[in-house]
């Protein structure tokens, strides 16, 4: 990356300022005599003894445990942006009860079991599991939020444009120049200074209403740099509103660790950032990204999981503006520790403090007391939303270069797999209509295998009187303006290119409507779309983005909606596609950019990584961070972007969430069969593998739009209370039962896999050798093998008959590979739908429920919808049995074939032929 | 022969099944009841089991395509609902709606079989025609260099004769000027020794002058009275300044003097007297050297003039010849005029013999390059060279020059950029002829050095087909030409069975 592109926090105004507030020393105070309260909520002022200023605070309940502060300025010259867009609905509200209230806190209790103190003076919120202080809100006293303010100087202006033309010499002394000019203005004379400074001529102006009260800050601070205009290389962000950050400390009393807060290629556990930058979040098109460190990436997700030994709780930060988190663990006997220890009543253990800033806005923050992972990652589900069950189709293989040339390169490609028998399910490409005169029939080859098709469809529009989708948003003032109210024109992939405003409602609906089969030429309901470059990235832009003080719908800056732009695309995407069908079809869209909230519209990818070991290692810190941050369905290129990959990085890519092969126009061709032939069948076997485990990650992703909890976990999210845990992310679970720990160095001969669980056993995938935990165990692999095991005690469901493409695999039946536990039990799920359209969420679906206990082993189906399916199951693998059975039998005393290896103590039951839309199940005589 | 032998078993291997015994997997895996086989579930290692379901992930499936070309598809392609096999034998339990397209397919290939019969046919009667050509080009090739050789040796006779005589001429004419020559340098030698009485004459006059005490040495003090040996223009003679001249002693002899004092001496007289010349005191008055050898070197006009002398007369050894440029000071006789006349006659005739003689050389080695191309088994390849080959798309026009060189370059202006030049062939082992390969064009930008293969295909005219670039900077080219026809083989009716090594 060249870093020189993207600002670090000193080149940022807002990020100095709100990093520069005192620690400790809070002004705000409560206002009692302003409280009212609901059923549901309290409402309060926050003021300033310093300044006076006053905010209004509210705090409500809501469903599952989950407290909703608010602050914003009362009578605020400017409405300030709230990210509505970010929330699945409106959140379902609690109780909220005053418990006590004296002259120094306010007791409440929220929800069913949640306790809140508020501290009057200063202002604080103190947040707690049971006696157990776990989230403390401005006990470090940085709230800093500036208010809005008229710039006191209109005079200012004039006088610096007096002071440009008449002051030739300006440019080299601007000080002294002015200083000349100022004293030459008759008005000037009692403002000109000693040392001439321009910004100390400050008329007596008066701001409007309250707002002029509560000015705190001195007559020199309102014109420090930056707070009024901000360059940035060539870039002015001309910042008329003035200063409008706001910023305040969250403290994890308790918490030895904090996640989320993704994207940032950096290791999974978040670091301190006292000695450099804090972690950044602005979307923006990095070119050739770094590793562990915290500069932004393509998307932002403020969610952040604070986990302590007992418990979790989790912190949504809902602002869609530029917004960095500073991290510090406590050190005991600190001003601030000592503190929290007030309160607390806790001991010394050091904990994570964190400070949140962003460049606008209002402090909306959602608290999740948990207190497990799974539960913290519901609540926030519930706020923002799940995702929904992708086609099968989507988890499968997709097939992806920059670019296929032409037609019949495609037709070649695809050819390719189906004469090296290796599956895939998407193919990606651009239209062209001189390379593919025909894309209708390419899709229909492709479309009859069960195959789909992936288009681009980046949100930057030629700016060409003959494209008519430029000249309808022209016509219908459907574009971002720039600062002038001008149609803002950037330079990217087409050339000079503008952009549509995705928070028009009016944009999206249009947007969403050109995916109708008759409007999107070529296109059948077999093509779905990927929306890149949606930071959104311009390439002449600051930061490689849009300017700041470019203005949307309802008269806000793009600094106020920035990151959530890309999602806004995303979203329009999604409805386009299932308009097109009817609502009839699951939609597809992958994303590069993305924010909270965007798990509901579909995939994400982690960008242009480089074909290294380095990248592939950082994938699993990355996708974990991304997993538990509410955005399950996520993958990295696999290959990787740039570069020419070694032959070994396909295998890890095919156990993450969303398995994509994808290249580089600049790389060589690197179609599996373009290999060696080792390397051809290891990339063959690995992508079958993936195809085999299709109905375990197609369960998991059920289970994820219900539950929330992700497919890809990290270790503590099954085990929270193992501190081991907490700082592992070379491995991972998927689901509950399947651990991998991918091989992410060269030529590696062993690796050294944590095994997690008292007394559980852990059986490696290949063989069924058994290991326990919890601990360390060297597990010897080799270029043919990533260590991968299932845990004992489930059960998980396969297909074994990997097919050309997942859609032809619908009707296969499935084998269930039961792992015992000590106890000789074992529990395991799967779910059936048809695989594509949205009847399942009317009910059309089967869970079957598996359960093994004492030698018999039963299903249960669980929902009472219909979905008829003739798919069956062929084969039963029971491992861990130390003797064989005499016979088994079914429930309806049928025999029931079966082999028993003794060495390995598997036992296959052959053939046993259930359906899985019934119930059964077999016993074990023994 | 319809046997019973299971579903997607080939008539090659159907004994492997047979139903009377029990079936032990191809590979030796297992044993077990013959019912296991095609039953749906996988027991061999080897899939061998499932010939005719999806039930083994590594198994095959064998479709007949009675009428069409017999077929062997992976299992994963039995009833996945997609018609694989013509005859539909691959669906048959899918629901697929697949009809047996094995007689059209069937008929289609005959026609396809047939074109390409009457393509080759067509082309290899070209091709015939290039081999001729091929042949007849090489045989004229080697002709030439065969009559090219026979002249070289004749070449080469008639130049040791030229030099013979040329060396016969210039015998006499050296022995004639080498008179000449002697006769210069007696009259050089004189004028030497002339010169040399001259400067004794005028060194030992200057002594007699220095030596004012007339004691037939020269002393310091005596030099002291000379402003002229005032090195550092102070005003006085020093001592330090006077030793100088005499060589740091306090006193100097006549024999001495003459010679090395003098030449030591005079130019300060003649700077003195201002007759040296102004660059060269501009340069003593600024700074006057202290060491000997220093002073000798840079301020000693004469002996610099010695030097600058021997240098041109080393420079001029090194151009002249031995002989022919005749001084223009010197006046020959007749004789020897004629003398050198005919050896400047019989030089001219030698260097007319050498060059014809290396005309011939270059032309055969030209030949030989050419005739070690390799244009294929046949010679068949041969016609192309030389030729050149136009393909136009988009942006891009792309040249092929066979056996010489690929380029693009754009249709709308921009200068032709190297894609490769002849290195090889580069078809598989099997079929060498089928590919060219043309390396070490222009190197990219930030990326390797171009490429490009070509791939040859039977045609009836030598065409540029189509150009790709599958790789960054790696182009293909499909090309069509007679003399990739083979020898046409009439089609084959009826069905075929494929048959399967086991």
């Amino acid at each position: 990356v060249d870093r020189g592109n993207f600002k670090t926090c000193e080149q940022n105004a807002f990020c100095k300022r709100q990093r520069a507030t005192q620690l400790g020393n809070s002004p705000w105070e409560i206002l009692l005599d302003s409280l009212n309260s609901t059923i549901n909520s309290l409402q309060v002022q926050v003021i300033s003894s310093r300044s006076q200023a006053r905010l209004q605070l509210q705090l409500i309940a809501l469903a599952d445990s989950t407290l909703h502060l608010q602050l914003d300025e009362i009578n605020p010259i400017k409405l300030r942006y709230r990210a509505q867009d970010s929330l699945s609905g409106s959140p379902q509200l609690s109780s909220l009860k005053i418990l006590e209230q004296s002259s120094e806190t306010i007791s409440l209790s929220f929800g069913d079991t949640g306790k809140a103190i508020l501290l009057v003076k200063p202002f604080r919120l103190d947040v707690y599991d049971g006696d157990q202080l776990v989230i403390s809100v401005n006990a470090r006293g940085l709230l800093n939020f500036e208010h809005q303010r008229v710039r006191k100087s209109k005079l200012w202006e004039a006088m610096s444009s007096v002071a440009q033309t008449v002051g030739s010499v300006g440019s080299s002394l601007p000080g002294k120049a002015y200083s000349w000019v100022l004293q030459w203005l008759p008005w000037s004379s009692e403002a000109a200074t000693t040392d001439g400074t321009p910004v100390s001529v400050q008329g007596e102006e008066k701001e409007e209403g309250e707002v002029n009260n509560t000015e705190e800050k001195s007559l020199e601070e309102e014109e420090e740099p930056g707070l009024w205009e901000e360059t940035f290389k060539s870039h002015v962000d001309s910042k008329p509103y003035g200063p409008t950050s706001v910023g305040v400390d969250i403290s994890f009393p308790g918490s030895k660790h904090v996640y989320g807060i993704p994207e940032h290629a950096d290791t999974f556990a978040l670091k301190q950032t006292k000695n450099g930058d804090p972690y950044r979040l602005y979307n923006t098109d990095v070119f050739e990204y770094e590793l562990y460190n915290p500069m932004a990436l393509y998307g932002a997700v403020p969610f952040m999981i604070a986990k302590r030994q007992q418990g979790a709780v989790g912190v949504f930060w809902n602002n869609a503006a530029e917004t960095y988190v500073d991290i510090e663990e406590s050190s005991s006997g600190s001003v601030v520790s000592s503190l929290m220890n007030l309160v607390s009543g806790g001991g010394n253990e050091p904990h994570q403090q964190t400070h949140w800033f962003s460049e606008s806005g209002i402090i909306d923050l959602y608290i999740m007391t948990g207190p497990t992972p799974k539960d913290v990652v519901r609540q926030y589900g519930t706020l923002t939303g799940t995702t929904p069950l992708p086609q099968r189709f989507a988890l499968g293989y997709h097939q992806c270069r920059w670019n296929y040339n032409d037609q019949e390169d495609v037709h070649n490609v695809d050819k390719g797999f189906d004469l090296h028998d290796i599956p895939y399910d998407v193919m990606y490409f651009t239209w062209d209509p001189v390379k593919f005169p025909d894309p209708l029939e390419m899709a229909q080859n492709l479309t009859a295998k069960g195959r789909k098709l992936v288009t681009i469809v980046d949100p930057h529009m030629k700016r060409d009187a003959s494209y008519f989708f430029h000249e309808h948003c022209e016509q219908n003032d459907f574009y971002v303006k720039d600062k002038s109210g001008k149609i803002y024109e950037g330079w990217c992939w087409p050339g000079s290119a503008s952009y549509p405003d995705f928070f028009n409602p009016a944009v999206r609906d249009y947007w969403a409507s050109r995916f109708a089969l008759d409007k999107y030429e070529g296109t059948s309901l077999d093509v779905y779309t990927w929306n890149d470059m949606n930071e959104p990235s311009v390439f002449n832009g600051p930061e490689v983005t849009m300017p700041k003080d470019c203005l949307h719908y309802g008269g806000y800056e793009h600094r106020d909606v920035h990151n959530m732009y890309g999602m806004m695309v995303v979203e329009s995407t999604i409805r386009g596609q299932l308009m097109r069908s009817n609502y009839k079809l699951r939609p597809f869209v992958l994303s590069r950019s993305f924010f909270a909230g965007s798990q509901r519209f579909g995939a994400i990818w982690t960008g242009d990584n480089i074909a290294d070991w380095e990248h592939l290692a950082i994938a699993v810190p990355m996708l974990l961070s991304l997993s538990v941050s509410g955005i399950p369905f996520c993958g990295a290129d696999v290959g990787g972007f740039f570069n020419n990959p070694d032959s070994e990085l396909y295998q890890a890519g095919a156990f993450q969430p969303f398995f994509r092969g994808h290249a580089h126009l600049h790389t060589k061709r690197r179609e599996p069969w373009l290999f060696d032939e080792q390397t051809n069948k290891l990339i063959k076997s690995s992508i079958k593998k993936r195809y085999t485990y299709l109905p375990l990650w197609y369960t998991l992703f059920h289970e994820h739009e219900k539950t929330a909890t992700p497919p890809m976990r990290p270790l503590w999210m099954e085990y929270p209370q193992d501190v081991e845990t907490f700082s592992i992310d070379n491995q991972f679970l998927l689901g509950d039962a399947i651990l991998v720990h991918p091989v992410i160095r060269s030529g590696e001969t062993e690796v050294s896999v944590y095994f997690p669980g008292d007394n559980t056993l852990w059986y490696e995938i290949e063989n069924y050798q058994v290991y326990q935990g919890p601990g360390y165990q060297t597990i010897p692999v080799s270029i043919n093998k990533i260590p991968i095991f299932q845990r004992g005690g489930t059960i998980v469901p396969k297909k074994e008959r990997a097919r050309r493409a997942s859609s032809l695999m619908a009707k296969d039946p499935y084998t269930f590979i039961v792992t015992l536990d000590k106890q000789g039990r074992a529990q395991g799920r799967l779910y059936v739908d048809d695989g594509q359209s949205l009847d399942y969420q009317k009910g059309s679906y089967i869970i079957m429920e598996l359960s093994m206990d004492n030698y018999v082993l039963s299903s249960k189906i669980t929902n009472e919808g219909a979905f008829e399916t003739q798919e069956s199951v062929e084969k039963i693998v029971i491992v861990g049995l130390s003797r064989p059975p005499s016979s088994i039998e079914d429930n309806t005393g049928r025999a029931v074939e079966y082999r028993y290896d003794t060495n390995s103590q598997v036992l296959v039951l052959r053939k046993p032929n259930f359906s899985v839309s019934k119930e059964w199940s077999v016993s074990l005589k023994m | 022969t319809q046997l019973t032998r299971p579903r997607g078993v080939s008539l090659a291997r159907a004994s492997l099944y047979s139903p009377d015994a029990d079936f032990t997997c191809l590979d030796g895996s297992a044993t077990f009841p013959f019912r296991y086989v095609n039953d749906d579930y996988c027991d061999c290692q080897d899939g061998s089991d499932e010939p005719g379901t999806s039930a083994c992930p590594n198994g095959s499936f064998y479709c007949r395509n009675l009428g069409h070309e017999a077929m062997i598809v992976p299992s994963s392609r039995v009833n996945d609902g997609i018609c694989d096999c013509c005859d539909a034998a691959d669906e048959y339990q899918s629901g697929a709606n697949c009809v047996n397209t094995c007689k059209e397919l069937g008929s289609a290939a005959q026609e396809e079989a047939q074109r390409k019969y009457e393509l080759e046919s067509q082309g290899y009667a070209i091709k015939l025609e290039y081999i001729n050509k091929g042949r007849q080009a090489k045989l004229s090739q080697q002709e030439r260099n065969m009559a090219l050789k026979a002249e070289q040796v004749e070449a080469e006779a008639l130049r040791a004769e030229k030099e013979r005589e040329k060396h016969e001429a210039e015998e006499p004419e050296k022995q004639a000027l080498d008179k000449y020559r002697q006769i210069e340098q007696e009259a050089m030698k004189e004028k030497e020794e002339i010169e040399r009485s001259k400067q004794e004459t005028e060194a030992s006059k200057a002594f007699d002058w220095l030596d004012s005490n007339q004691d037939g040495k020269l002393q310091v003090e005596e030099l002291q009275t000379h402003v002229a040996f005032d090195q550092n223009q102070d005003g006085t003679v020093t001592v330090e300044e006077a030793k100088f001249f005499l060589h740091n002693e306090e006193e100097m002899d006549k024999s001495d003097f003459i010679a090395t004092g003098w030449p030591l001496i005079k130019p300060f007289i003649m700077k003195a007297q201002g007759l040296e010349n102004p660059s060269k005191s501009d340069q003593q008055a600024g700074e006057i050297p202290l060491s000997d050898d220093h002073h000798q070197e840079e301020s000693m006009p004469e002996t610099e003039g010695e030097e600058e002398e021997e240098e041109e007369h080393e420079e001029e050894g090194e151009t002249v010849k031995p002989s022919p440029v005749t001084p223009s000071s010197v006046e020959y006789d007749a004789e020897t005029q004629e003398l050198i006349e005919a050896a400047n006659k019989a030089r001219n005739a030698y260097d007319e013999a050498d060059r014809r003689l290396r005309d011939l050389e270059r032309e055969i080695r030209q030949l030989e390059e050419s005739n070690s191309k390799d244009y294929g088994p046949n010679e068949e390849y041969q016609p192309m060279d030389g030729q050149c080959y136009e393909y136009s798309d988009r942006e891009y026009t792309y040249k092929l020059c066979p056996f010489d060189s690929g380029s693009q370059r754009p249709k709308h202006g921009g200068s032709e950029t190297r894609l490769g030049s002849w290195d090889s062939w580069d078809g598989p082992a099997a079929n060498k002829y089928s590919a060219m390969k043309y390396d070490k064009g222009v190197q990219c930008w930030n990326g390797p050095q171009r490429s490009l293969k070509v791939h040859l295909s039977c045609g009836m005219e030598n065409q540029l087909l189509s150009v790709s670039e599958p790789n960054r900077c790696e182009y293909e080219m499909k090309f069509t030409t007679p003399a990739a026809c083979s020898e046409p083989k009439k089609p084959d009716e009826g069905d075929s069975e494929i048959h399967d090594e086991l």
